[in-house]
Parts: C-alpha cells; sequence; structure tokens
C-alpha cells in the first residue's frame, strides 16, 4: 500500500509512532523540549484516534515509575523525557532494566544543567548510558517514526525484552518540520503484533513475576548475562532492521550507518542530527579529492565493537564528534568507547575527539568540513596533533541590559508577555520583604522572565527540591546569626508546588523551616506550554487535556493547597490574588513576620490569570483576578496560627459563569458542566463559612 | 556599593550580579499605547501597583509617568483605572 506522508516535526514523528504502535499506556509530564511529543499523543487520545491509558503524573520520578509498573502489568508503554526529568526519572530508569520492562522512552535531548541550556546536547543521555537499557540515537524525523516501531519491536523480543530509549537532538528535530511517510496502520498491525509479557503481574495469568533482587554471589554472573543479552539484542536489532525494510521500505543498517566508506582513508564518528550537516561536509572533502567518510552510530548500547574495529582497519584515522563531555576524562563520551573498541586490537589508528555543539550550539558543515581536514592530515601523516579538540566559537556581541535607578526591587524590561500577572506579584513579593531577600526559584515562567531583572539574589532550584534549597539557605543564614536578617521565599509555580514540588514542601513545613512558600498559581505549566497541573481546575482545556471528541478538558478538580498545608499545622498560611493588592501585601508582610520571629513556615497561595494560557485580552489579567474572587472560584482567606478567616467576602457570590466566558479555555464547556463547577464553588463557599464560623480550626 | 569587588576570581565560575542586572527597551511591535489624561488623574497609584513591567513612575506631584521604553501596551493601566483617565490609542505605523 502507498504510504501518505505529512510535514511534521520530529516529536508528532514520534507520536505517530506510538498511535501506530496501539501503545496501551502513556504516563506522562512536561519538559522542553520533549513536550509537545506527549501532547500530540493527549490529541490523539482526546480525539478518539489512540485507545490508551494517558496518566498526567507529578512529576518525572511518578512518570517512569507509572511506565515500570503498566509494562510489568503487560501493556505496551510510551514515556517521553529529556535533561533534568530524565535525571530525575534516573534511579527508576535503572530499575526498570532488571524488571525487564520492554519500555520505549523518547529523549528530545536537551543539555543537563550545569549551565542550564534548553538546547540539544548529550549531557542528559550520557549518565543513562550504561543501565542496561538500549540507546538508539536517530538523526531525521522520519527515523523518529520508524525507530519508534522498531524499537518496541526489538524490545519486546523476548530475547532481548529490555527497555529501549530513542534520542532525537531538541530543536534540531523535536521542532523542526520534515516529510515523513505514515505507514498504514494495518500493515503496522501485521509487523507489530501487540505485546505478550512472558511474565505480566497479573495474578489471573501468571503466578510468576520478575524479582528485584539476587544474592550478591550471583550478581557478577548476572551482569555478565546482561553483556550476553546486548551481544543478542545486536542480532535482533539487525533482523528488525531487515524486516521493516522488506514490509515498509526503509532501513537504516543496524547499528551503525555507514556513507562513503568503501575507499575511505580517513572517518568521521557521528551521531544524531549532526550527522545530516557531517554528510555535507564529507561530499565537500570528497570533491576535494580526499578520500574521508562517516560511520553514524545508530545505537551507543549495545556499542557497535565489531562494525567499528573493522572500519578502523580500513582507514589511517579517525575523528569523533562529540556532544557530551566525561568529565575527568579529558575528552567526550563516544571519544572513550571508541578508544576502548580498539585498544586489544593489532589496529593502531590515531583516533581524534571533537567536542562540539554543547548547549545546543549549531555544528555547522563548515565547522565539520574544518575537523574533517584534521582527520584527513592525521591519516596522511600517520600523527596526532591534538587529540582532544574542543570546538570554540566567540560570543556574538549582545545588547547589555538596561538598568534603571529606582527603589523598586525589580527593573522594567523583562522578557515576560505583555499583561502578565505573575509579574505584579512578584514587585509586591520583593517590594514588600525588601532587598535582603533570596529568592529560591524552581523552574517557571518566571525565572525565565523576571530573574534576570530583580535585584535580589534568585536563585534557580531544581524541579522537585524547592523547599529544599530554602531549608539549606535558611539553615546556614540561622548558623550564621541571620535568621532575623535575610528572608527566605520562594517564586514557585503551581507544578513546583503542588505536583513535583509537594514532598519537599511538606517536609519543610513538618520541620518547622522559618521560611516563606509563595506559589504564584497560573493553573497549568505555562513554562513549557499550558499543560495541565494539580491545580488546573475541572473541564480545563490544555495541551495535555485538550477537549475533542473523547475527553472535554480536565476530567478531576483541582487540588485544595491550602488544606493540604494546613495539614501541617504551619503558623500562617493564606491565599490571594493580585486583584487585592493592598490584602496581598498585608499577607506577605505577615508572612515575614512570622517567619522572621523563627515561628515556621509561611504558605502564600497566589492566584495569577495567565492572559497567554488562559485566553483572554491582557487588559483582562486583574478583572479575570477579581472575577475569581468575586465568585468564589479562587476563595481569598487566611489561617492564622489555626485562626480561619474569610479574606475578601462578597455580599453575594457572582455566577461562575461570569468568570469562565471570558477565557476560551472553557469555551467548550456546556451549561451543565457550568452547573457541575457552581454546585461545586457553592459547596466549597459554604464550608468556608461553616470554618469561618468556627474559627480556630480543630486540629492546630 | 559593588560587592563583586574584592572577592577572589574562581575559574569557570559564572556569576550573576545585582549590579549588572536590567532589562530591555521594548522594540517597535508595541500595537496599542496608553496615554494618561493628567487632568482626570486623581494620583491613586493604581497603575502603578498594577503594571505588569513596573513602567509607571510617580513624578514628583505624585502623579504617573509611563516609561514607553518598557511599556508593552498591554492595557492593564487603562482597564484598571478608576477614572477613566487612560486612553489606548493605536500605535502609528
Amino acid at each position: 500500500m502507498p504510504q501518505d506522508f505529512d510535514v511534521i516535526p520530529g516529536n508528532k514523528a514520534i507520536a505517530h509512532g506510538v498511535r501506530l504502535a496501539r501503545v496501551e499506556v502513556v504516563p506522562a509530564y512536561p519538559i522542553t523540549p520533549q513536550t509537545t511529543i506527549i501532547e500530540y499523543i493527549a490529541d490523539f487520545v482526546a480525539n478518539g484516534e489512540l485507545d490508551a491509558e494517558y496518566v498526567h503524573t507529578e512529576g518525572e520520578h511518578s512518570c517512569m515509575a507509572v511506565a515500570v509498573g503498566a509494562s510489568m502489568a503487560g501493556a505496551r508503554t510510551f514515556t517521553a523525557t529529556c535533561s533534568q526529568g530524565l535525571a530525575y526519572m534516573h534511579e527508576v530508569v535503572a530499575q526498570a532494566t532488571n524488571y525487564r520492562t520492554p519500555i520505549v522512552m523518547a529523549i528530545a535531548n536537551r543539555t543537563l544543567g550545569w549551565y542550564w541550556s534548553l538546547g540539544p546536547d548529550y549531557s542528559d543521555i550520557m549518565p543513562e548510558m550504561n543501565l542496561g537499557w538500549l540507546v538508539n540515537f536517530v538523526e531525521t524525523n522520519q527515523e523518529c517514526l520508524d525507530m519508534t516501531l522498531m524499537n518496541y519491536k526489538i524490545a519486546e523480543d523476548y530475547r532481548v525484552l529490555l527497555p529501549t530509549m530513542i534520542s532525537l537532538d531538541g530543536f534540531y528535530l523535536s521542532y523542526s518540520q520534515e516529510r515523513v511517510y505514515l505507514p498504514n496502520i494495518e500493515e503496522v498491525d501485521e509487523w507489530l503484533p501487540p505485546y505478550k509479557a512472558p511474565y505480566p503481574v497479573d495474578p489471573t495469568i501468571s503466578k510468576a513475576w520478575p524479582s528485584a533482587g539476587i544474592p550478591p554471589q550471583l550478581h557478577t554472573t548476572y551482569r555478565r548475562l546482561h553483556e550476553e543479552i546486548m551481544e543478542d539484542a545486536k542480532k535482533v536489532i539487525a533482523e528488525v532492521d531487515r524486516s521493516f525494510g522488506e514490509t515498509f521500505g526503509r532501513s537504516y543498517g543496524g547499528l551503525v550507518e555507514k556513507y562513503r566508506t568503501d575507499d575511505a582513508d580517513s572517518v568521521l564518528v557521528t551521531m544524531g542530527s549532526m550527522t545530516t550537516a557531517a554528510r555535507r561536509a564529507v561530499d565537500k572533502l570528497r570533491k576535494e579529492g580526499e578520500k574521508i567518510g562517516l560511520l553514524k552510530l545508530r545505537y551507543m548500547r549495545p556499542f557497535p565493537n565489531e562494525e567499528l574495529i573493522e572500519l578502523a582497519g580500513q582507514v589511517n584515522s579517525i575523528g569523533v564528534l562529540d556532544r557530551a563531555v566525561l568529565h575527568g576524562t579529558g575528552g567526550g563520551m563516544a571519544f572513550q568507547d571508541v578508544k576502548a573498541a580498539l585498544y586489544n586490537t593489532d589496529i593502531k589508528v590515531p583516533v581524534m575527539n571533537f567536542v562540539t555543539g554543547l548547549g545546543g550550539e549549531d555544528i555547522p558543515i563548515d565547522d565539520i568540513y574544518v575537523m574533517g581536514k584534521k582527520v584527513v592530515k592525521a591519516a596522511k601523516s600517520g600523527k596526532l596533533e591534538k587529540e582532544v579538540n574542543f570546538v570554540e566559537h566567540p560570543m556574538p556581541g549582545m545588547v547589555p541590559p538596561v538598568s534603571i535607578e529606582s527603589e523598586s526591587c525589580m527593573h522594567p524590561g523583562s522578557d515576560g508577555c505583555a499583561g502578565c500577572g505573575a509579574s505584579i506579584i512578584v514587585r509586591t513579593l520583593l517590594d514588600t520583604l525588601g532587598p535582603n531577600t533570596v529568592v529560591i526559584n524552581p523552574p517557571n515562567c518566571s525565572g525565565v522572565n523576571y530573574g534576570g531583572v530583580v535585584k535580589v539574589p534568585w536563585i534557580l532550584a531544581n524541579f522537585a527540591a524547592g523547599a529544599a534549597y530554602e531549608t539549606g539557605v535558611f539553615r546556614a543564614l540561622r548558623k550564621k546569626g541571620k535568621a532575623d536578617k535575610v528572608y527566605v521565599t520562594s517564586y514557585a509555580g503551581d507544578g513546583g508546588t503542588a505536583d513535583i514540588g509537594l514532598q519537599s514542601i511538606s517536609g519543610a513545613a513538618e520541620r518547622g523551616e522559618s521560611i516563606i512558600w509563595l506559589c504564584y498559581d497560573n493553573e497549568a505549566y505555562m513554562n513549557t506550554g499550558i499543560q495541565r497541573s494539580g491545580t488546573t481546575p475541572l473541564f480545563s482545556n490544555t495541551s495535555s487535556t485538550p477537549a475533542g471528541s473523547v475527553w472535554k478538558g480536565k476530567p478531576t478538580r483541582r487540588k485544595n493547597l491550602l488544606m493540604i498545608m494546613a495539614a501541617h499545622r504551619i503558623p500562617y498560611l493564606a491565599t490571594a490574588s493580585l486583584a487585592y493588592i493592598p490584602d496581598l501585601k498585608r499577607k506577605i508582610k505577615k508572612a515575614a513576620e512570622v517567619t522572621r520571629a523563627g515561628e515556621g513556615m509561611a504558605f502564600l497561595h497566589v492566584h495569577q490569570p495567565c492572559t497567554t494560557g488562559w485566553y483572554f485580552d491582557p487588559e483582562k489579567t486583574v478583572e479575570i483576578g477579581r472575577l475569581a474572587v468575586q465568585s468564589g472560584a479562587f476563595p481569598v482567606v487566611e489561617i492564622d496560627h489555626g485562626n480561619f478567616k474569610i479574606s475578601v467576602k462578597p455580599k453575594e457570590l457572582k455566577p461562575v459563569k461570569e468568570y469562565l466566558a471570558p477565557q476560551r479555555r472553557f469555551r467548550h464547556v456546556s451549561d451543565e458542566m457550568v452547573e457541575i463547577i457552581q454546585g461545586h464553588i457553592n459547596n466549597d463557599w459554604a464550608a468556608l463559612l461553616k470554618m469561618e464560623k468556627e474559627g480556630k480550626l480543630d486540629w492546630y | 556599593m559593588n560587592m563583586v569587588q574584592d572577592r577572589p576570581v574562581i575559574k569557570g565560575l559564572v556569576l550573576n550580579d545585582i549590579a549588572t542586572k536590567g532589562g530591555k527597551y521594548v522594540a517597535n511591535w508595541r500595537v496599542y499605547k496608553p496615554e494618561i489624561d493628567l487632568e482626570k488623574c486623581v494620583a491613586c497609584g493604581l497603575c502603578i501597583s498594577y503594571c505588569p513591567e513596573a513602567a509607571i513612575n510617580r513624578r514628583g506631584d505624585k502623579k504617573p509617568e509611563i516609561d514607553y521604553r518598557f511599556c508593552k501596551g498591554c492595557g492593564i493601566c487603562a482597564y484598571e483605572c478608576p477614572q477613566k483617565a487612560i486612553e489606548m490609542k493605536q500605535e502609528e505605523a
């Protein structure tokens, strides 16, 4: 059957692969530049094009754990992540191996901090390389789709039965459009039958299941067996590549792909999307008469030792391009593997290393041409001029930032959206607390937009650990006698508070750390492009809960953050809104007093209408905030040492429809759905009035 | 006071320095421009609190002044002004 094609980004090609493979369980958590993979899959599920269990997890650690659980129970499972998210998964990534879960996970490569960047290099996948997974790198968007299908066939083969990473360069592939041919699903069904787990965690089918541990005496044996399985996987990879080619007309050469190597004297070794530029550089050098070729590493694990040795025997020099550094070894990631593969052989060929494209910097054809020249020169002379070359470029001139003298703790001229509510809250917070404040910033849009314009230390924290960073800063200051001189506050989003950050906040609250936790709640992951969070309201249309023919927006209600934190009996907590600045200021002052006195945590949950994510006109940011309070959709209350009080109490609540109507995220909501929301609000408001009447919360 | 002075240089350490922080001017992409009618203005300061850009300052007479180098034209100030003293006017092409 002829294949249809579409011009799509790599992330969508992956999602099509997932759809065509009829994946059964998809745990998801957003992170740039992977996020659109899980968004495209959400669209497929929301519109009935893929019948899968879609799990909106609260962090990557859980995301990978859902994947392992689902795969153990016998479902074909997919997930995707990168960078910090992959690092946060690490522990569970290791566990997935010995539970023998043939998960396919897409890694839209992005630099792992330090230093932070959204652009791709392989510092994120490097620490995961040796945990027993198969690790596949792709060059094109077509390969993204094809390898998603092939990797299921390889991973689920009982000779392998191992999880697999498919690594596509962020931005270069994830967001770039290319022509991609889409196989017919009937043909895929025939080629890739449903996954049958040999020992599913399902007592109705199997009374045996994969074990977590073995005695120390067996570890060495089982590690050796794993190496044998990796060797077996090489055969399976070659078989599947052939069979895919026979069925769908495309094959890639298995572990490696060679380009113009037949008569080559020297060879460049590449991986991922840089290969395309490297092909052109090789063409250019060939035109000049240089006999140079290219070897693309398609799988880093299992590592193609045999293919490398064979090629090394034919050439006089090798140049390895590396998008990651193994710090402390002096060189790159693939470089060390290539050298190791050749060492105990008779082949003595100089191997050079080019560390290039770190942090997502482009690797242009001209650069690779120069590398190629050096490799050719080494082939002719038989000598290495320099073993490891860091390909560096001068920083282009940048416009220096504009500093304006003012009493405010914030410079004008941020990168924020026009009409951003978050910046109103940042400024109110910092101008109230003053310059002796340390802000801990779990990743969010405010960190990106306002971290550069505030006049206080603004420390980027890891997503799941904001309150722990705060604890560290606070304890050190307390030890040095500064606890009453410096405020330690977060500026955290709803994801960093209600989802991935909750464990750390709970710990700090229970320990009685005298820190401020401020959550600016825009009710979704705005930094990654409006995915639902634990505080996204019922029926809200987000990019991970799209309203479609099957889905009607987010199916569940938001968490009651205030009550979760009140259960910790912290001395002060409040909700607030940017529409009520004097009330917000008073609450920040109160939080400052309580923490300065060393009484414990102060928790501020501030509602922040988001013009971009909620789809309303930017001049209505404050108006929408006001409507949220006046309709009871976001009640503004405080709990001061257990005493409950409603801060803004309208005589009569406005109908919630007035609040929902101007926001396009609720455009699909029917009258019946509005009634359901109104019912919840009425109940909640009655409960708040009752609590206020009782005054002190019983458990304080 | 530049507290970075007199501190050791650490190889490879990248610093954020409050002294060199700052913002950017808006280019020429603003579509609507707020204009304040100072006759109507009662200097309540609401526009100053609500400006997401911190681009409105108090003048000597307490009345607001918009720093158009930073204003993105969101229109919150005009929408919220209780005196209706701010009008959004389309920028000339």
